[in-house]
């Protein structure tokens, strides 16, 4: 008890540290960081994703993907009520019900046929929600692409997890982690063909999808894109 | 996990751009723009009388008449653009032409069961449009993909695919600054002709 608090309280200093700005200041730590993971995926994530994949069929897949989905909706709920949206939480309670009952221990989604939207909150996002900037990107160990405020969420994400033993919480991991891989063994292989720079490509696609998720997948004021749409405007004007 | 999913999905966003067989320019739309291009997408998929490098190749056809690649090219090397010989400006606009219509292509067939649905349009403040989709059904179901479209000689054109937030554009444009700020503008020719697979840690290419 007393450790999980403890691990908590490091995290949200974490998070607190994550306040600051720019981009990728320490991207020579996190090139190595993501030089070791593309080195461990080849070598042993993949490879065992692939095997998962060709084991078990798609419906399983879906299943076990489904399962991890529902575990993880009381931290939504949590999140839900920490951004004061009684809404989705309402609906998170709904969706727990029906799922860990009807959808027998959340195996099945039978809430989504019966209309209760799917609420994507996490406490990244809710420090996000916040004010917080995402501050440095960070590739962890193993996890993948952060940053430091979505560093110091993913560890409260995973609080629950503190309180199993440390075998049954690898455990359970690493299935969900596998069989998350095993979703994305297609789009993995064919976005390292296509990138001039891997990492970069990751790098750019995590930080804009996360701050697009913490503003509930509405696209921000024009404005803010200037840079990106327009440039020299006076000589461009003419193709 | 769904939506952890969607965020590595970016790349993926070529393949719901479906351009169209060449149609009568001028009259339509951003969003009718976007709606022929997914049903022409849908009839070559669902041509049962082509193989599947023939399907490929008619996808990348729809691409070539879909994407404003000449606005695409300046804006995705911003600033850099000017310093490019008229040449190189060209060989970089073949270039980039082809690996995003050979991405589209490739990646088409695995959105075979997949539709899209038209959900909304936005003027943006300058003029151009974004036509809002979502994904229905397969993998990707919900997957939010935008496209934007600027009018060029009466003609709406994509020339960015936001797909859940993350742009096509802007991440093109961070990898060939990338690469530029290591190689200039012959490394980063030199490297779209090789198209290699980057995944070496920055020590090791400086050296």
């Amino acid at each position: 008890m007393r450790r999980a608090a403890r691990r908590t309280l490091g995290a949200l200093a974490l998070a607190a540290l994550g306040c600051a700005s720019s981009r990728d200041p320490w991207e020579g730590m996190n090139r190595g960081t993501f030089w070791f993971n593309e080195r461990v995926d080849q070598a042993v994530v993949e490879p065992v994703a692939a095997g998962w994949d060709w084991l078990l069929p798609e419906r399983v897949q879906t299943s076990v993907a489904n399962f991890f989905d529902n575990l993880f909706l009381p931290i939504v709920f949590v999140n839900d009520l920490l951004q004061a949206k009684p809404v989705a939480a309402t609906q998170d309670v709904g969706r727990f019900a029906v799922n860990t009952t009807v959808g027998l221990a959340g195996l099945f989604d039978p809430a989504s046929r019966f209309g209760i939207p799917e609420n994507d909150e996490d406490f990244g996002q809710t420090f996000g929600r916040w004010g917080c900037p995402p501050g440095p990107y960070l590739v962890l160990p193993l996890l993948g692409p952060a940053s430091v405020r979505d560093a110091g969420g993913r560890a409260l994400d995973g609080a629950p997890n503190y309180f199993l033993p440390l075998a049954v919480s690898l455990g359970v991991r690493v299935v969900e982690a596998v069989n998350t891989r095993a979703a994305l063994l297609e789009e993995i292989r064919q976005d390292r063909e296509e990138s001039l720079d891997f990492y970069v490509f990751l790098r750019n696609a995590y930080l804009e999808n996360r701050e697009h998720r913490v503003r509930d997948r509405v696209a921000p004021e024009d404005s803010a894109e200037e840079d990106l749409y327009y440039i020299d405007e006076k000589e461009e004007e003419q193709p | 996990m769904k939506r952890a999913l969607r965020g590595i999905l970016v790349a993926g966003a070529l393949a719901c751009l479906t351009g169209a067989a060449p149609v009568r320019a001028g009259s339509d739309g951003p969003s009718a723009v976007i709606r022929q291009t997914a049903d022409a997408v849908v009839a070559v998929l669902n041509d049962g009388a082509l193989d599947s490098a023939q399907r490929r190749r008619r996808i990348e056809d729809i691409a070539y008449e879909r994407f404003d690649f000449d606005t695409i090219s300046r804006l995705v090397l911003g600033r850099n653009w000017k310093a490019l010989s008229p040449a190189q400006q060209e060989e970089f606009r073949r270039e980039f032409r082809s690996l995003l219509s050979e991405s589209y292509g490739r990646r088409i067939d695995r959105y075979e069961q997949e539709q899209v649905k038209i959900v909304g349009e936005r003027v943006e403040q300058r003029g151009d449009v974004t036509v809002q989709t979502k994904i229905v059904g397969g993998q990707a179901n919900d997957l939010q993909v935008d496209y934007r479209l600027r009018q060029k000689d009466g003609v709406w054109l994509v020339i960015d695919v936001v797909v859940e937030g993350a742009s096509l554009l802007s991440n093109y444009r961070s990898q060939f600054a990338e690469v530029w700020s290591r190689g200039g503008a012959d490394g980063l020719l030199k490297r779209m002709r090789e198209r290699k697979i980057a995944t070496e840690p920055a020590s090791a290419d400086a050296g």
